[in-house]
């Protein structure tokens, strides 16, 4: 059965929650943008910091008008998505700014395990797990 | 014991700031609906500060986003 994601339609992007489970089991909530000129999904630095993933964040100097600036990977174990519970995800872990409000940019490696029709005007986004035949 | 608020409560009350917020209610959808501001600054590290709360935890900004959003930002940047 697809999973059903209401968005505001009125905001200037997709904005979704991302659940990670933390290194002590608790269940965090972070806020992310469905971003699809993001090959892969990125963290915010702070974020995996606080979730026990990282030890701690390098200082970064961002270019004004550039994307996030990545420095890392990390595989998180737990993930949820769009009611999907999504295991040993690798995702960047990046510098955002923190005006930009968001800890997560949902990225394109989603897109390949999911199948995600988008209707715009009622603010639903629908997701169903896509089956990977392997040999 | 601290008090529940709304979402619509939480960005009247602390605008522009980043909150942890525990003991938090969801909707279907996984949008935050309401929960304990636990923390809030308008200084993101001071939220995200360790050590963490030893309890689920969403984190939220109630400012704007200035986020440069994804070929948009790379076509200004190089003047596309």
């Amino acid at each position: 059965m697809p999973n059903i994601t209401t968005f505001n339609s009125g905001a200037p992007y997709i904005y979704l929650s991302i659940f990670v489970a933390a290194e002590n089991g608790s269940l965090h909530e972070f806020d992310a943008i469905f971003d699809t000129g993001a090959p892969r999904t990125e963290f915010s630095d702070s974020a995996l910091q606080y979730a026990g993933f990282i030890s701690g964040t390098k200082p970064v100097i961002i270019k004004t008008g550039l994307q996030s600036q990545k420095y890392g990977k990390i595989v998180l174990p737990h993930i949820q998505i769009c009611g999907h519970l999504i295991e040993n995800l690798e995702v960047f872990v990046s510098h955002f700014e923190k005006s930009w409000g968001i800890d997560a940019l949902i990225g394109l490696d989603f897109l390949r395990q999911f199948k995600v029709e988008i209707d715009y005007s009622k603010g639903i986004l629908t997701s169903d797990k896509l089956l990977i035949l392997t040999k | 014991m601290e008090k529940t608020l709304t979402w619509n409560e939480m960005k009247t009350i602390f605008p522009d700031e980043w909150l942890l917020i525990t003991d938090f209610t969801l909707d279907q959808s996984g949008h935050l609906m309401c929960g304990v501001v636990t923390r809030h600054s308008i200084d993101k590290d001071e939220v995200y500060r360790l050590p963490a709360i030893n309890k689920p935890s969403a984190f939220k900004y109630t400012g704007e986003s200035t986020f440069p959003g994804g070929w948009r930002a790379h076509a200004e940047h190089h003047h596309v």
